[in-house]
């Protein structure tokens, strides 16, 4: 299988005053593939993500879907061209119900009228297993469930990359197994996935490839073999001692 | 309902007519900033310039180029809107609070515009209207103000826009993310509300036929619609129209005697409305409902 | 003649300072927008009159009377009522300060009537001349007494345990009450504090200015220009921000009209809400 080139950012620059969060950062994500990104707290996974989602806009450095320039782009154009997010803290429309927040996205993200976005949210909820809860608020469910409904709004945009903010902090093992069974299932349907996780049984088993950051920068890349024996990626998590 | 509303005038006293046209013009009101703050969120606490804009321009082109009522009404709530969408430009990038005291300077800042261009608005004397009496007829024009105010609320509840305002009003980055042009929604939604304001503006011009700028920019004006929005239910439809229907009942029956207790009144409902009912009215009726 | 009308709005500047602390202090720590702001110059400045006119005591002297009962007063004010809200959204907090703004001046007004009141004690018409110019002698002191008290709250703020803690909490609540800080009393002692300095600064007011009732509101959107220009939640920068105000007063009301204050006043806080939210020395608290 030829590799192409979906998402690209080239020496991706972001600081905050004095503080450098993101320090020329590429990033290579390859159609259809799942990526993981790992790092320390604090080390810019999260604002690599933003920048990429137009949340923010980098000091220097590009970013590239389909090898066109989206660095400067307002976070609704580059949502509607193909690239959703989840966030690390879910945020969703706690007025509306579990259905009307998937509408949203399908209504915006996809574009769609409002009958067929009804439609594509009652098929998107029900592929997250959220089918019985569709006309919930959702200050009422369970964590993991408003994980999936974070995911479900994600899709409903039907996007060709994901950016996922650490999806499975806080599930149990076993609900971090379903979890990984329908990502699996979301990158069947040709869905490139980039996810943030610090549950590494998670990262090793799902992604194929990992890049780690930290303080910034990227300091490893490769498959999690590789990256698992990276003295660099040692040192950032355990310190020179552990070397 | 609305058939029986439309009925009515032809056979109440002046004293009734008078009161239901004030009442329509409350719930227009009340209707047009719930249509900006109820469903986006944006607290505008200068609302009443959109109204008074409405009022002066229709009053000024009547007056000075001769345009007739309908028209004139017409061109006061285009420009009303235009200057939500050059305002809102700006201080829409700015949080709650920020836009809230934003907008309440700017309703200040048009009250003194308006008394210092004294060649065009007459004013602190006051601009003077071509006169017409036919008080039926503004019970009319109230009337179908009401109907355009809540024909648009309905239409934000139903359509495709107002999913976007309310998932604004909801998460304004997260609606960002999914896809909303947010600057652009908050921006038409903002420019539709004041388009409201400014026809009722234009309609209370011509049926008081004398206007004030201190009347016309009364910043009283912009509290009564946002407690009566708020109190009968801030987002929904029918809470404008309870909110200010009970509240210009109760001025009416305070204001005459009893002028600062009605505001002290209008005080404790706020901070009620706040602490106790944040939905409001209909929204404390909807959780009844839920709860069965 | 200008260097008149510069110091003129200089002298005033150093009050309207006085009266915008308060209000940054409190947005700078609860991150409320405290629209009963008003009614605390109102009625620290009522304060003074009663005193003067009841009981014949000298204005000057009934200033820590002021500070003390509007201290009380917003700390009950924030302990019971506001602290209510202080997790909801901020448009929230906006109503309900609003609302509390209602009543507190329309009782005022029920209570007082509407009248212009004046406190003139017999000096209060003296000036002060030198070189050519002329400074009633009560705005020099309420001038100089005003400077006063922004230092001092500086100070506190600074260099006592407490005013450590407000800081600590304005920065981050949870990194606050980590360290032992718990922010539910620090919330009442600030919004006390800020009151007592704006019952200040009302009291210091009524000594140039007619009292009565409604006279909060102007006051208010004043503070906000003041604290928008000089940056939310920074002290020194209220103190620039009712610089800039007193002077450009004074230049437009000489100049050109009264009239026009706000429609400037406004037009300078869009520029500064949009070029430069955080305030002249980029130190304002924007989020």
């Amino acid at each position: 299988m030829i590799a192409i080139e979906i998402l690209r950012t080239e020496r991706a620059t972001k600081k905050f005053g004095d503080l450098t969060a993101l320090d020329a950062v590429d990033v290579t994500l390859d159609k259809g593939v799942i990526l993981g990104m790992i790092g320390p707290n604090g080390s810019g996974k999260t604002t690599l993500f933003n920048v990429i989602s137009g949340i923010y806009t980098p000091a220097s450095g590009e970013v590239r879907y389909k090898g066109q320039k989206i660095t400067k782009k307002k976070p609704h154009f580059i949502c509607r061209i193909g690239i959703a997010r989840t966030f690390q803290v879910v945020q969703p429309f706690s007025q509306m119900t579990v259905l009307e927040n998937v509408v949203v996205s399908a209504l915006y993200g996809k574009g769609l009228g409002l009958k067929d976005a009804r439609e594509k949210g009652e098929e998107v909820l029900e592929f997250v297993g959220l089918k019985e809860k569709i006309h919930s608020l959702p200050d009422n469910m369970t964590t993991p469930d408003r994980r999936r409904l974070e995911l479900a709004r994600a899709l409903a945009t039907e996007p060709e990359v994901i950016l996922l903010d650490e999806t499975m902090a806080g599930l149990t093992p076993a609900e971090i197994e379903e979890v990984l069974g329908l990502l699996r299932d979301v990158n069947k349907r040709g869905i490139t996935i980039f996810m943030v996780e610090h549950i590494m049984r998670a990262v090793m088993t799902l992604c194929e490839r990992i890049i780690v950051l930290n303080y910034g920068r990227k300091i490893a890349e490769g498959t999690p073999e590789e990256v698992a024996e990276n003295k660099e990626v040692i040192k950032a998590y355990l310190g020179d001692r552990y070397v | 309902m609305v058939v029986l509303l439309a009925i009515v005038p032809i056979d109440i006293s002046g004293y009734w007519l008078r009161l239901i046209t004030f009442i329509f013009m409350w719930i227009g009101l009340a209707g047009s900033i719930n249509l900006i703050t109820g469903y986006t969120g944006y607290l505008d606490f200068g609302h009443v310039a959109f109204f008074g804009i409405g009022a002066y321009v229709t009053g000024i082109v009547m007056l000075k180029l001769g345009i007739p009522f309908f028209p004139a009404m017409f061109i006061g709530a285009v420009i009303s809107g235009i200057m939500a969408v050059v305002v809102g430009i700006p201080t829409m990038r700015l949080k709650g609070a920020y836009f809230a005291i934003a907008m309440l300077v700017f309703a200040e800042g048009m009250k003194q515009v308006a008394l210092v261009l004294e060649g065009i608005t007459g004013g602190g004397n006051g601009l003077s209207l071509p006169i017409y009496t036919n008080y039926t007829f503004f019970y009319y024009c109230m009337f179908g103000a009401v109907l355009l105010t809540v024909g648009t609320t309905y239409w934000f509840e139903r359509s495709k826009f107002g999913f976007a305002l309310m998932a604004i009003r909801e998460g304004e980055l997260a609606a960002e993310v999914s896809g909303v042009n947010t600057f652009y929604c908050k921006l038409v939604a903002f420019g539709i509300s004041a388009f409201v304001a400014g026809i009722i503006g234009g309609i209370y011009a011509y049926w008081m036929t004398f206007l004030y700028p201190g009347d016309a920019f009364n910043v009283l004006t912009t509290v009564h619609m946002i407690v009566m929005a708020f109190f009968g239910g801030a987002g929904t439809l029918l809470g404008p129209i309870i909110g200010a229907s009970l509240l210009a009942i109760i001025e009416e029956l305070l204001w005459a005697e009893f002028r600062y207790t009605y505001l002290i009144i209008v005080g404790f409902i706020v901070v009620i409305v706040v602490l106790y009912i944040p939905r409001g009215i209909v929204g404390l009726v909807r959780e009844k409902v839920l709860a069965k | 003649m200008f260097a008149q009308v510069l110091l003129d709005g200089v002298l005033m500047g150093g009050i309207y300072a006085s009266f915008a602390v308060g209000f940054s202090l409190i947005f700078g720590v609860l991150r409320i927008i405290n629209i009963v702001h008003g009614e605390f110059i109102m009625i620290g400045a009522f304060i003074t009159y009663w005193l003067y006119k009841i009981c014949g005591i000298d204005p000057f002297l009934t200033i820590p009377a002021a500070f003390i009962l509007l201290f009380v007063f917003g700390f009950l004010l924030q302990r019971y009522v506001i602290n209510r809200i202080i997790e909801a959204p901020e448009i929230m907090s906006l109503l309900l300060t609003f609302g509390l703004s209602l009543i507190i001046a329309n009782i005022a007004l029920l209570a007082w009537k509407g009248d212009y009141r004046l406190v003139n004690p017999e000096y209060a018409g003296a000036n002060f001349n030198f070189a050519t110019f002329t400074i009633p002698y009560v705005r020099l002191a309420t001038f100089i007494f005003a400077l006063v008290a922004v230092a001092g709250l500086q100070l506190f703020l600074q260099r006592t345990d407490i005013g450590r803690a407000i800081r600590a909490t304005s920065q981050s609540k949870d990194g606050a009450r980590l360290q032992g800080v718990s922010p539910a009393p620090i919330y009442a002692i600030t919004f006390g504090l800020g009151a007592a300095v704006t019952g200040v600064a009302g009291s210091l007011l009524s000594m140039s200015f007619s009292v009565f009732p409604a006279m909060g509101g102007d006051y208010l959107l004043f503070s906000f220009f003041i604290v928008v220009v000089g940056g939310m939640g920074h002290i020194p920068g209220g103190l620039a921000g009712g610089f800039i105000l007193g002077i450009l007063q004074s230049l437009i009301t000489n100049y050109v009209s009264a009239g026009l204050t706000y429609v400037v006043m406004f037009c300078i806080l869009y520029f500064v809400l949009i070029f430069r939210p955080a305030g002249i020395f980029g130190k304002g608290i924007v989020e």
